[in-house]
């Protein structure tokens, strides 16, 4: 789970591997912020399946690569 | 998850986050006053529940995710202090957590080009970065250290 300058920069990475997803910083952003931001809460619990699948799927993550186990 | 997990869970995270650094097992029990061995096992029960990862073959902290125990490629300033991500997504994740501006230090895996990207009001200022996730979802946590 990397950052990078360029999609090029992506490719030559991958140097024939199967790519994974590709998301813009900013789609990132948003996902830790929905994924994180609750973390240091006091009233912290755990988060089920479910949840974390709605995240996801509310950030338009919803293909296979981003279906939880 | 027990509520006492949940607080031992609670001051691991807090410690982490006061120190800038992870917390021992005997740090946690101090600060939580339960006995270390008492620590210990809440800190297995976590882990086999993904809240913490610990090392393989020891009762130390691998990650308590946003946050890395051990350096990385991911080096994160917020609030007057530092802190190690886990990878890129976790990197924003310290700055979601903490609710403050920061800035991520990485490196282009691929030239190993510097990679700087400050965070304010919740909102990258480099939009141009793009973010690779090699490992589909479903397939996080076999190796959650590479993942």
């Amino acid at each position: 789970m990397n950052l990078f300058r360029s999609e090029e920069h992506i490719n030559r990475w991958l140097n024939g591997r199967a790519p994974g997803s590709t998301l813009s910083v900013e789609k990132l952003n948003a996902l830790a912020q929905a994924w994180w931001g609750s973390r240091l809460a006091p009233d912290w619990q755990p988060r089920s399946r479910a949840e974390s699948a709605a995240i996801l799927i509310s950030l338009g993550l919803a293909d296979d690569f981003w279906t939880l186990p | 998850m027990h509520a006492t997990d949940i607080a031992i869970r609670n001051t691991t995270y807090r410690l982490f986050v006061e120190n800038g650094s992870a917390p021992s097992a005997a740090d946690v029990a101090t600060a939580s006053g339960v006995d270390l061995a008492d620590a210990e096992a809440a800190w297995k029960r976590l882990h086999d529940a993904h809240a913490i990862v610990l090392q393989p073959n020891a009762v130390e902290l691998r990650m308590a995710n946003p946050f890395s125990a051990v350096p990385t490629a991911f080096r994160v300033l917020a609030d007057g202090r530092s802190w190690y991500a886990n990878c890129a997504w976790d990197a924003f994740g310290i700055c979601a957590a903490l609710h403050t501006d920061g800035r991520i230090d990485t490196t282009c895996p691929e030239c190993g080009e510097a990679i700087e990207c400050e965070v304010r009001d919740e909102r990258p200022v480099d939009k141009q970065l793009l973010f690779h996730c090699l490992v589909p979802a479903a397939q996080w946590w076999d190796d959650i250290v590479f993942t």
